[in-house]
């Protein structure tokens, strides 16, 4: 059985790399984009998030730190993206070390909105900077290949992101550390009496979630060939993200990917068709719904309802 | 084994612990007793490092531990069980158990290998038999066995027991006896546990301290302590001429 | 720089002060009592500004005639978010956490529709007094700030004197320092915990009356107006409303200082670092109970 999996997986992941092969229009590749970015961004989030119980309202700042990186090596320096992308990365990783350190002392509620001020506060100071282009942003040039090579190169490495990140937390998640991360999510206290140190364990996860998402920030920050601080450090995206993973159920590796995929399909179609807005309010009323009643994720919701049901 | 030297700890204007001396030696199980909210969780508080003494020392081994943090003392080999038990209620009995195996003084890194030695533990606790129950609905009795394992599970060499024996019946305090026996004989972990339970205190400690106020009332063999008049007085008052 | 210059500036900010000494009241009234992170909280202000803009533009209605109204109406709309959203999430395991996550729901919610069926144009309540100062020696005043001041000062008095001298209020306190007891003693938790949710809404809106006097709002400022409503409240102490109004004279203090020297997009990054700070090292707030 376990094989038959592996098959099937292996076979839908060949058919989402060949798929720009069949020259699909624009607006599926925009859309499959975007659905990876997401699955990038959930499954990098959820380390902290979900299987640590700390959750970070300001976890955009990397993805931002990673876009922004990308687009002043290119408008300054002229380095593709693929290079720059990891290390893009890498400052998240770096921003995430410092800031790490003692916001993570905090607990609860008083982490996540000092999460959130780190997000308002990286916005404002982007807004004012004129090395990052300030408040009109930073225009920058697009690789010198045709428009449709561009299109692909993005897809293919937002693609190849998003299955890197998903299989790094999965294999977290069934790793000892997973175990530690879990334990401090449960019970911090307890877990110290474990000997978990629980202060370096807590900072692995930041910084590991940051590096993820910067890189993530970074391909998206050129394939958009625009930063502006109002529309890289939106605050929508970090309810998106929380959104995401929530629903899918944040105490696994596949809850934030169905999350990011369901939703992010969803949201891609209403903003599309219907309104930006309208897309906004829909999703804070998922949130609000989802909280209330499917805390762990509507899967787990689903299967508790048909366990009912049988029973 | 483990020392304490004038301890003594603070909560604002309350004196919680004061210029309390104790001495557990190697291989010894020894009890600590008083009324309630004489300082007894305190005291293991301060030791395990969640709330620190504030002046005074205490030293395991020869090596002071007085201000090192609760993982660090976890990991110099003193594990804990806490008064209400806390299992990490989200996961299953073996995930527990896991988890502190995992993260004990013996490096086993996989988590198979984890698990097996895991399951060992459940054996010697005798709660196999329910290794994939939620541990949130296990009840009191098991639950705290369940804390034993955990603790166990770090390969400790001294072992703090927060009122392990409350809210058990007879028989079950009888077996808690034999366990506790075992874990000093069998695992050679020296054990000092905070009890009410007079029948469990004279069962297995062969030695007592008292405290009242955070201050050291008497210490000594069982019987000579239980006999001790300033230790009856605080337990249950002033003998009255009318 | 004179120093007329500098004191006019601190004056300016302590008015400002206040306003959102008055922004947070709420806050920390229902996290305080209720356990409840109501991230939405400044969102409710945008609206009340928003209603305080069109009573005032389409019906010529002066705002602070306005207020009594514009109170009543975000107390309506305070109850209806308590009874859909805030009192199932009490039942949360984890009240804090749950309440923040959806009071952020809500925030985004009424942020977008405000957005959608008002447009996202930055709007400024001009009654004709809040445009001239007053002359006090060579320092000027403007009357806006003025003004406000004296609402959230009134407005603060009054939810004091709610809490303090009244059953009701009284009620909200017991409920506060020992639910069980107050239960006990024949307080109905339910529904001081909905008289002090719906209080908490109306005091934000008339706070962002107070704003849209001086500053122009529109819809996403609500963040910006939530960070300072944080700030303030964990400055001053959670759920203590002289400490929440000590916090916002000092932060306007603050604010009036630096602006004087400092631009002012720097005179907030320092602001938050403050509030990291305290969150760090004082997390009970400087003057907290």
């Amino acid at each position: 059985m376990k094989t038959r999996k592996y098959i099937l997986v292996l076979l839908a992941m060949f058919v989402l790399f060949a798929f720009p092969i069949v020259k699909p229009p624009l607006f599926f590749l925009t859309l499959c984009f975007s659905v990876f970015m997401f699955v990038g961004l959930t499954e990098s989030w959820n380390l902290l998030g979900g299987y640590t119980g700390y959750v970070s309202l300001g976890h955009i700042a990397f993805f931002s730190t990673g876009a922004y990186t990308t687009a002043v090596c290119m408008n300054r320096l002229g380095l593709s993206p693929f290079v720059t992308a990891p290390l893009g990365g890498i400052f998240s990783a770096i921003l995430a070390a410092l800031v790490g350190y003692p916001v993570l002392r905090l607990k609860g509620a008083y982490f996540t909105i000092s999460s959130l001020l780190l997000a308002v506060v990286m916005q404002l100071i982007f807004m004012n900077w004129d090395f990052v282009g300030s408040s009109t942003g930073l225009w920058y040039k697009l690789l010198p290949v045709s428009i449709e090579m561009n299109r692909l190169l993005f897809y293919e490495a937002m693609l190849i992101l998003a299955t890197i990140t998903t299989l790094v937390v999965r294999y977290v998640e069934r790793s000892k550390f997973g175990a530690g991360l879990v334990a401090i999510r449960e019970d911090e206290d307890v877990a110290k009496t474990m000997g978990i140190n629980t202060p370096w364990l807590k900072m692995k996860a930041f910084i590991l979630g940051a590096f993820l998402a910067g890189t993530v920030g970074g391909i998206y920050g050129y394939y958009m060939s625009y930063v502006h601080p109002e529309v890289t450090f939106s605050m929508n995206t970090s309810l998106l993200i929380l959104l995401m993973s929530f629903f899918g159920g944040c105490r696994t590796w596949s809850g934030p990917l169905i999350g990011a995929v369901v939703l992010s399909l969803a949201n891609q179609l209403i903003v599309t068709f219907i309104g930006a807005e309208i897309s906004r309010i829909l999703y804070g009323l998922l949130l609000v719904i989802v909280i209330m009643f499917m805390p762990d994720g509507v899967i787990q919701y689903a299967r508790e309802a048909f366990a009912r049901e049988k029973g | 084994m483990l020392e304490g030297v004038q301890v003594c700890r603070r909560f604002g204007g309350l004196r919680a612990l004061t210029n309390l001396d104790f001495v557990v030696g190697q291989g010894q199980i020894v009890g600590l007793i008083g009324p309630n909210g004489s300082g007894k969780t305190t005291l293991f508080n301060a030791i395990t490092g969640f709330y620190p003494a504030d002046s005074g020392r205490i030293i395991y081994k020869g090596k002071e531990i007085t201000r090192c943090r609760p993982y660090e003392i976890a990991r110099l080999g003193i594990a804990r069980t806490f008064q209400i038990v806390r299992p990490l209620l989200g996961l299953s009995v073996l995930d527990n158990v896991t988890t502190a195996v995992l993260y004990g003084r013996e490096a086993i890194g996989s988590m198979g290998k984890g698990r097996g030695r895991a399951l060992e533990l459940l054996k010697f606790v005798r709660l196999d038999d329910k290794k994939d129950v939620p541990a949130q609905r296990l009840v009191a009795a098991e639950k705290k066995r369940l804390e034993l394992a955990r603790a166990l599970a770090l390969k400790p060499e001294f072992l703090l027991l927060d009122e392990v024996f409350s809210g058990l019946n007879d028989t079950e305090i009888q077996d808690a006896i034999k366990l506790i026996f075992r874990i000093r004989d069998e695992l050679g972990v020296t054990i000092f546990l905070i009890e009410h339970v007079m029948k469990a205190v004279m069962g297995t400690c062969e030695k007592i301290f008292v405290i009242q106020y955070g201050v050291k009332l008497a210490e000594g063999k069982p019987e000579e302590v239980s006999r001790d008049p300033a230790v009856i007085e605080a337990y249950l008052g002033k003998k009255r001429a009318c | 720089m004179s120093l007329s210059y500098i004191i006019e500036s601190i004056i300016s900010g302590l008015l400002l002060g206040g306003i959102y000494a008055l922004l947070s009241v709420g806050f920390g009234l229902t996290w305080g009592t209720m356990k409840v992170l109501n991230i939405s909280h400044a969102v409710f202000a945008v609206l009340g500004a928003f209603v305080a803009y069109w009573m005032f533009v389409k019906a010529g209605i002066d705002p602070l005639i306005s207020l009594p109204l514009l109170a009543t109406l975000l107390f309506l709309v305070g109850a209806v978010v308590y009874r859909l959203v805030i009192r199932p999430v009490q039942k949360a395991k984890d009240v804090i956490m749950a309440s923040m996550v959806a009071t952020f729901g809500v925030a985004i919610v009424v942020e977008n529709a405000m957005s959608f069926f008002w447009r996202p144009d930055p709007r400024i309540l001009k009654p004709p007094y809040a445009g001239s100062s007053i002359f006090i020696g060579d320092m000027a005043i403007s009357q806006g700030p003025l003004i406000g001041f004296i609402m959230a000062v009134s407005a603060i008095t009054l939810l004091y004197l709610f809490l303090h001298h009244t059953y009701i209020g009284k009620g909200v306190q017991a409920t506060w320092q020992n639910p069980m007891g107050a239960a006990l003693v024949g307080i109905n938790p339910g529904r001081v915990s909905l008289i002090t949710f719906a209080l908490s809404i109306a005091s934000a809106g008339l706070a962002g009356v107070a704003m849209a006097m001086i500053y122009a709002f529109y819809p996403s400022v609500q963040s910006v107006w939530t960070m300072f409503v944080f700030l303030v409240t964990i400055v001053g102490g959670v759920g203590s409303v002289i400490g929440t109004g000590l916090a916002g004279l000092l932060i306007g203090f603050i604010i009036g200082l630096c602006a004087a020297f400092l631009p002012f997009v720097w005179v907030n990054v320092l602001l938050f670092a403050l509030l990291l700070a305290i969150l760090l090292f004082k997390p009970e707030g400087l003057f907290g109970a």
